[in-house]
């Protein structure tokens, strides 16, 4: 992971806590939104950023993560189809 | 077991719609092992708003530090360790008695992670991202952080480039307290700019 951070002696008294997440989805699509900005988009969030205001924009009321959902899966079908080529088994298989 | 154990609880569509996002770009791979746990767990235990109450009380014992955070938030919070996504362009806006400012996002969710964890969910939704701009002190009162007429308020709208932090004032009576025991009495809100300490 190459995202720097040096976080020491960090405590979190609950009164600063809201849990992040509601549901073990919502942590995982935040966490694969994550993987495709860092390792789709050498880090610029910006392509997700846009898929995420246009989702939001599109469904004011839905709710938050699964806009988030939305968006990137919007942005998992502009991938090119290349990261990593599927093998031959793989794509029989679908 | 519950009687539901002979039919496992119903997969969500949105449930259903995440594991196939995650079988996909894990097959891209995209998804290196053990990457989903660590985000989480990260997000869930290291990075919150601890991190920006301990930039906000060592502004109020360190004069020169104040003078840096000010001029380089995201420099003098690198000082203290703090950065990474969602925070490489950090810019602190310190309240006074006659101005309070308060942060949101008008398009998304942009928000100092580094410095504040994620978001929460009030901030996300649609009234707050719309009224903060629009009626930011009836808003706030609502919030019960009550502003009084002749204070200035500065709404400050995040995006991708430009996150910020709010610096609230010192409480008053603080003098004899440790770097930590202040720390300790800075909220979330009062960092985004919804309350006051």
């Amino acid at each position: 992971m190459s995202t720097p951070l040096h976080l020491s002696d960090l405590e979190l008294p609950s009164r600063h806590g809201e849990l992040a997440f509601d549901a073990p989805w919502q942590s995982t699509v935040f966490a694969l939104a994550a993987a495709v900005i860092e390792h789709a988009f050498g880090g610029d969030r910006e392509p997700f950023r846009q898929q995420l205001i246009a989702a939001i924009a599109d469904q004011p009321g839905r709710p938050y993560w699964e806009s988030w959902t939305t968006a990137l899966e919007t942005l998992a079908q502009t991938l090119p189809a290349t990261s990593r080529p599927l093998r031959k088994d793989q794509r029989d298989d679908r | 077991m519950s009687a539901e154990g002979h039919h496992p609880a119903p997969v969500s569509p949105v449930e259903q719609r995440v594991a196939a996002l995650e079988a996909l770009l894990t097959e891209r791979g995209l998804v290196p092992p053990g990457f989903i746990e660590e985000i989480t767990r990260r997000y869930e235990s290291e990075i919150g708003p601890m991190n920006g109450a301990k930039v906000v009380a060592r502004s109020w014992v360190d004069p020169q530090y104040k003078q840096r955070l000010l001029a380089d938030g995201t420099a003098a919070i690198a000082e203290l360790g703090f950065g990474g996504p969602e925070g490489d362009h950090m810019v602190v806006v310190e309240n006074t008695p006659g101005i309070h400012n308060v942060i949101v996002c008008t398009l998304c969710s942009c928000y100092p992670w580094p410095v504040l964890g994620l978001p929460p969910a009030w901030y996300k939704d649609p009234p707050y991202r719309a009224r903060m701009v629009r009626e930011p002190r009836t808003l706030l009162a609502e919030m019960g952080c009550p502003l009084p007429d002749d204070a200035e308020i500065r709404v400050w709208d995040s995006s991708a480039e430009v996150r910020y932090l709010v610096l609230p004032e010192r409480p008053p009576g603080t003098g004899g307290l440790t770097e930590a025991e202040l720390t300790s009495l800075v909220t979330r809100d009062s960092m985004i700019g919804t309350a006051r300490l």
